[in-house]
C-alpha cells in the first residue's frame, strides 16, 4: 500500500489482461479504462464520452462486454478481460477483424474497438445470432460515421461461417 | 461510356490503415505521449452575458504542480481565424463574455486532477448584462448589444433575374416557413490539441484537424510566426464532418500555455465541452416563395432567411452565403432572390457541418416541392424531371453545370424503391423523395486566391513509393483513394504505396478536407504527380530495351510491350534501382488547381464551382398516429460521384451520410435554454443506434466528370443533405401532415394530426 501525491490510499490490484497477469497498486478512484490505458499502456481501448453511452471503451471481462469507462478497476479484482490487443495475438487476424476489413465496416475507427470486443463477446456466447440478436449486442455501441450497415454486414458474415455449438 | 479498363479504380478495396484500426494500433490524439506533457483546462463563463470586472489566477497558480496560468490579458487581440474580416472570437474573454462556455482562463498543471482543482482557485468578478436568446428579438431595435457593431453581424441581398416579374408570370405562389435545429456533430474522438513551444521558438501543435496547411497558416498568422517555424501534426482522426475546419480557442490557449512553461500542454476537450462550446450546425429561419406555372416550370425563388449565429462569428457569415449560392442551384430556377440576415446571440456560435448550409436550405426547398406537387396534381418525381437540372446548364448566377446525372439518380431511386407502387398507399405508411445538388470539389477564394492541391511521389529502389499529400484523411477514406490513383497510374499494388500525410513539416500544400473536394482536387494532383513518374519510368526503361517509350506500359510491378502482354520486358524495381545508381532518382510532383477562374463574383458569377455532385433519396417510413412516432423502414440513395474510385468506401459515404441526417431529421437537437445547453451528452442527445436503422440501398451513378481523375467528383456531403425533407415528404405521405421545423417529433406530428383532425371536424 502507499499513497499518492494527493494523499489518497493505493490499493493492490491483481488482474490477468490479454492472458497476462498483472499486480499494480492503484488508487481506488480510478476506472477500468484508466487503469487500461495508462498503467498497462494498452492504447487499443477509446476514451469516447466517459460516461457509459458510446460503448468505445468496451472491453471483455470474463466473457461478458463492459464499459470499462463507467467500472472501478478495483472492482475488476481477480478477473480475467481481455481487449482488442488480445485478439489476433498469434498473429493473424481474429475472423471478426478480418470481416471488419474486409466489409468495409471501418471509417475513422474510434468506435471499431469497441464494436469488435462487443461482437465477440456475442459469438462467443451464441455463434449464431439473428440480425436482431445481433442490433441487441450493439445497441451500446455508437458510431458516427458508418452509419452501421458494413459492422452488421461484417459481424453477420462471420457469425454465418461459425460451427452451430 | 468507357468499361472497367482499371486495374485499381472502381475496385471495392479496404481502406489502407484496415489493419491498424482492427487491431487496436492505430493512434489518435489521446493516445501520443509526449514527454513532460502538461495538462491545460479551461474556466468558462457560468453566464451568457456578463462584463468581466476582474480575473485573479494567483491562488491557483500557487496549487502545487500548477505551472501556469493564463487569461485575457494574455491574448489580447488575438481572434480566432476563419480567414474571414468578421472574424471576432478571443480565444479568453477579454471585458465581455457572451455565451455560457465562453473561455475566461486556463490553467496548466502536472495532472488533470490538479489542473481542475486550479480551476476552482480561480477568481473572477463579473457583472451580469442582460441577455438575448432568439435573434429575431436580438435583432429588434433596443435589443440588448452582443457585440459593438450591433447584433446583425451581416446582412447581405441579391438577386439574379428578375424576381418580380416572374412571380407576376407565375400561375401559382407558394410561400413557406422553415426553421432548422442545431447538430452537433458528436463525433466519438472530441477535439483536442497538444501544443508545444520550444527553447528554439519551434511551435509544435499536434491537433485533431481536417486541413493542417490552413491551419498552420493560420497559427502562424495569429501568433505572428513565420510558417518554418509552426509545424502542424495529427494523428489518426476519430472523425471530423466539420467540426475540426479551423481552430478552437484550445489551440491559442495550449500555446500560451507552452511558451510560458516551455512544456508541450495537452488540452482535450470533454464531450461535454464538445458540445457546450464546440461549434455545431447553425440553426436558420428560412421564408422561401417560389412562383411556378400550371405545368410545373419554376420560375422564380425568393428567400428571405436569418441565421443564429450565436454570442461570435465563426463560419456563419461563410454558411449563410453558401445558401444564397444553393438556392441557385437545385432545378436550375431562373430567378432567384436572396436575403439574409446573420444574427449575434447569446449562446455558443456555430461553425461547419457536413453539408455547409446545403441541408438547411435543401430542407426547405425539397419539403416545398413536394407542396407543390400535390397542389398541381403532380407526381413529385414528375416535377423534378421537368426542372431537372442537365449537362452544359447554366444556373442563374452563370455558373456552368458540367457532369450531371441527376435525371439518372431520380430515376435509378425511385425505381429501387417501388415509388409508384408505394406512393399514396395510406394506411400511415408512406413514401418521399429529396434531391441535392452540392459543390463536386470545393470552391475557390474560401480560403486563399485557388483551390489547390499538391503531390510529390518519390519511387525507391526497389519500386515501392512514398507519397506525400497535404490531403487529411479523418476517416473518410482520401489517404486509400489517393493511394489508388497513385497504383493505377504506376501499375503497383496498393500494399507498395508509403502514404504520408498529417504533417505539414512532411506535405505539400493543400487546403485540406472541406466541400468534398480531396477525391477530385487532391486525386488530381496525385494523378499528375505519378503520371510524371510514370513517363520518366518508361523513358528509362525505353532506353535500357531499345524501345519507344510509348509502346511500354506498366502492370503489376512490371513493364510491358503493349504488343505483349504475357512476357515482361523488366520490373519495375529495375528500372527504379537503375535511375538511382545513375544518380537520378525517380521522382514526381504534381500541382492541381482549380481551372474554374479566379474567384466568383457574386453579381456576374464568374468563376463558380468546377464540378458539382448530385443526389436523389427515396424514405419510406411508418408513423404511429397514436404515439407520432416515426420509424423508417426503407431508404434509397442514388449519388452521382463520377466514378467510384472504391464503390465500397463510397457506399460508406453514402450509409453513414444517411444515417447522420436520419437523426438531423428526427430528433438530433443541441436543447438550450436561457443560452444553457441542457442535452450535453449523448445520452440526452441522442444520435441514430443500431436500431434505428433502415435498409438501406446505394446506388453509385457515374456521369463521368469531364475534369475529375477517372471522372470522379466528391461525395463527402452529399448524402446527408437531403435526407431530412425525404423522411419530411414521406411523413406527408403517410398521415398527411407537413412539419416543417427539425427535427419531427413525435410531440410535432401528434399536435400537426390533431390540428388537423379538428380542421377537418369544421369542414
Amino acid at each position: 500500500m502507499g499513497k499518492t501525491r494527493e494523499g489518497i490510499m493505493k490499493h493492490e490490484l491483481k488482474l490477468k489482461v490479454n492472458g497476462q497477469d498483472y499486480t499494480l497498486l492503484i488508487e481506488p478512484n480510478r476506472t477500468l479504462l484508466e487503469v487500461i490505458r495508462e498503467d498497462l499502456g494498452l492504447l487499443g481501448t477509446k476514451l469516447g464520452c466517459g460516461g457509459g453511452e458510446c460503448g468505445a471503451c468496451t472491453v471483455i471481462l470474463n466473457s461478458e462486454a463492459v464499459k470499462s469507462c463507467i467500472m472501478l478497476a478495483l472492482d475488476a479484482r481477480n478477473q480475467e478481460i481481455w481487449t482488442i490487443e488480445g485478439l489476433g495475438q498469434t498473429g493473424e487476424l481474429h475472423p471478426l477483424q478480418r470481416a471488419f476489413v474486409e466489409y468495409g465496416a471501418i471509417q475513422c475507427g474510434y468506435c471499431t474497438s469497441g464494436m469488435i470486443m462487443a461482437s465477440k463477446a456475442l459469438l462467443d456466447e451464441n455463434p449464431q445470432p439473428s440480425e436482431q440478436e445481433i442490433k441487441d449486442a450493439l445497441a451500446g455501441n455508437l458510431c458516427r460515421c458508418t452509419g452501421y450497415l458494413k459492422i452488421l454486414e461484417a459481424i453477420s458474415s462471420v457469425a454465418n461461417k461459425m460451427e452451430r455449438k | 461510356m468507357a468499361q472497367d479498363v482499371y486495374t485499381v479504380i472502381g475496385k471495392r478495396l479496404p481502406r489502407l490503415e484496415s489493419e491498424e484500426k482492427v487491431s487496436g494500433t492505430a493512434r489518435y490524439l489521446p493516445d501520443l505521449q509526449i514527454p513532460g506533457t502538461l495538462y491545460g483546462k479551461i474556466l468558462r463563463s457560468p453566464y451568457p452575458h456578463a462584463r468581466v470586472l476582474r480575473v485573479d489566477t494567483s491562488r491557483a497558480e500557487r496549487l502545487p504542480g500548477v505551472r501556469a496560468a493564463v487569461t485575457g490579458n494574455d491574448t489580447k487581440g488575438i481572434r480566432l481565424c476563419t480567414f474571414s474580416r468578421f472574424d471576432n472570437k478571443p480565444p479568453l474573454a477579454e471585458e465581455r463574455v457572451r455565451f455560457i462556455g465562453d473561455e475566461v482562463a486556463a490553467v496548466a498543471a502536472d495532472s488533470e486532477s490538479i489542473a481542475e482543482e486550479a480551476l476552482d482557485l480561480i477568481e473572477v468578478d463579473y457583472e451580469e448584462l442582460p441577455p438575448v436568446f432568439d435573434p429575431l428579438e436580438a435583432m429588434k431595435p433596443g435589443a440588448v448589444g452582443i457585440h459593438e457593431e450591433g447584433n446583425v453581424a451581416y446582412h447581405r441581398s441579391w438577386m439574379y433575374g428578375d424576381i418580380e416579374s416572374a412571380l407576376k408570370e407565375s400561375d401559382y405562389i407558394f410561400e413557406d416557413q422553415f426553421r432548422t435545429q442545431a447538430q452537433a456533430h458528436c463525433a466519438l474522438e472530441t477535439h483536442g490539441c497538444i501544443a508545444y513551444f520550444d527553447q528554439t521558438g519551434t511551435l509544435t501543435v499536434w491537433i485533431t484537424t481536417q486541413w493542417i496547411h490552413p491551419t498552420r497558416r493560420i497559427l502562424s498568422e495569429t501568433l505572428g510566426l513565420p510558417y518554418s517555424k509552426v509545424r502542424v501534426i495529427t494523428a489518426n482522426i476519430g472523425g471530423s464532418f466539420g467540426r475540426s475546419g479551423g481552430i478552437e480557442p484550445i489551440e491559442i490557449i495550449a500555446t500560451f500555455l507552452s511558451k510560458k512553461t516551455r512544456r508541450p500542454v495537452r488540452i482535450i476537450h470533454s464531450h461535454d465541452e464538445q458540445f457546450t462550446s464546440g461549434r455545431s450546425r447553425y440553426p436558420v429561419l428560412i421564408d422561401i416563395k417560389t412562383g411556378v406555372k400550371k405545368d410545373g416550370t419554376l420560375l422564380a425563388r425568393k428567400v428571405r432567411m436569418v441565421t443564429d449565429n450565436g454570442a461570435y462569428n465563426n463560419f456563419g457569415i461563410a454558411v449563410t452565403l453558401g445558401i444564397g449560392s444553393k438556392c441557385t442551384y437545385l432545378w436550375g430556377v431562373p430567378n432567384v432572390a436572396f436575403d439574409a440576415d446573420v444574427v449575434y446571440t447569446n449562446k455558443v456560435y456555430g461553425g461547419a457541418f457536413r453539408g455547409f448550409g446545403n441541408g438547411q436550405i435543401t430542407f426547405a426547398i425539397e419539403s416545398q416541392m413536394e407542396t407543390i406537387a400535390r397542389k398541381l396534381g403532380m407526381d413529385m418525381k414528375d416535377l423534378c424531371l421537368k426542372n431537372v437540372n442537365y449537362p452544359g446548364q447554366r444556373t442563374c448566377m452563370g455558373h456552368k453545370i458540367t457532369s450531371c446525372g441527376l435525371k439518372e439518380c431520380i430515376e435509378q431511386a425511385t425505381a429501387a424503391a417501388g415509388w409508384e407502387a408505394k406512393r399514396g398507399k395510406g394506411r400511415n405508411r408512406g413514401i418521399g423523395m429529396a434531391s441535392v445538388m452540392h459543390i463536386g470539389a470545393g470552391i475557390r477564394n474560401l480560403y486563399g486566391d485557388c483551390n489547390l492541391s499538391e503531390a510529390f511521389i518519390k519511387m525507391n529502389n526497389d519500386g515501392t513509393i512514398d507519397l506525400a499529400s497535404g490531403a487529411m484523411d479523418t476517416g473518410q477514406g482520401s489517404n486509400t483513394v489517393l493511394a489508388q490513383v497513385a497504383a493505377e497510374e504506376l501499375g503497383i499494388p496498393m500494399r507498395d504505396i508509403n502514404m504520408i500525410t498529417g504533417d505539414t513539416s512532411t506535405t505539400p500544400q493543400c487546403l485540406g478536407a472541406w466541400g468534398s473536394r480531396e477525391a477530385f482536387i487532391a486525386g488530381n494532383a496525385v494523378k499528375l504527380a505519378a503520371r510524371e513518374v510514370r513517363l520518366r519510368l518508361l523513358e528509362e526503361a525505353g532506353k535500357i530495351i531499345k524501345s519507344d517509350p510509348e509502346d511500354l506500359i506498366l502492370k503489376d510491378r512490371q513493364i510491358y510491350r503493349k504488343t505483349n502482354l504475357q512476357e515482361s520486358v523488366l520490373s519495375i524495381a529495375h528500372v527504379a534501382n537503375a535511375c538511382y545508381n545513375a544518380g537520378r532518382p525517380l521522382f514526381g510532383r504534381g500541382i492541381y488547381d482549380d481551372p474554374s477562374g479566379l474567384g466568383i463574383d457574386p453579381k456576374t458569377g464568374h468563376g463558380g464551382p468546377v464540378t458539382y455532385s448530385f443526389g436523389t433519396q427515396v424514405a419510406e417510413v411508418e408513423v404511429d398516429p397514436r404515439t407520432g412516432k416515426v420509424k423508417v423502414l426503407n431508404f434509397v440513395a442514388a449519388h452521382d460521384l463520377g466514378k467510384a474510385i472504391n464503390p465500397m468506401m463510397a457506399e460508406g459515404q453514402i450509409e453513414g451520410g444517411v444515417i447522420q441526417g436520419l437523426g438531423y431529421a428526427l430528433f438530433e437537437d443541441l436543447v438550450m435554454e436561457e443560452g444553457l445547453v441542457l442535452n450535453p451528452n449523448l445520452q440526452d442527445y441522442r444520435i441514430p443506434y443500431v436500431n434505428d436503422i433502415p435498409k438501406i440501398v446505394s446506388i453509385l451513378v457515374e456521369s463521368q466528370d469531364p475534369e475529375g481523375p477517372y471522372g470522379a467528383k466528391g461525395l463527402g456531403e452529399p448524402p446527408i443533405i437531403p435526407t431530412a425533407a425525404a423522411i419530411a415528404n414521406a411523413i406527408y405521405d403517410a398521415v398527411g401532415v407537413r412539419i416543417k421545423t427539425l427535427p419531427i417529433t413525435p410531440e410535432k406530428i401528434l399536435k400537426a394530426l390533431k390540428e388537423k383532425e379538428e380542421e377537418s371536424k369544421k369542414k
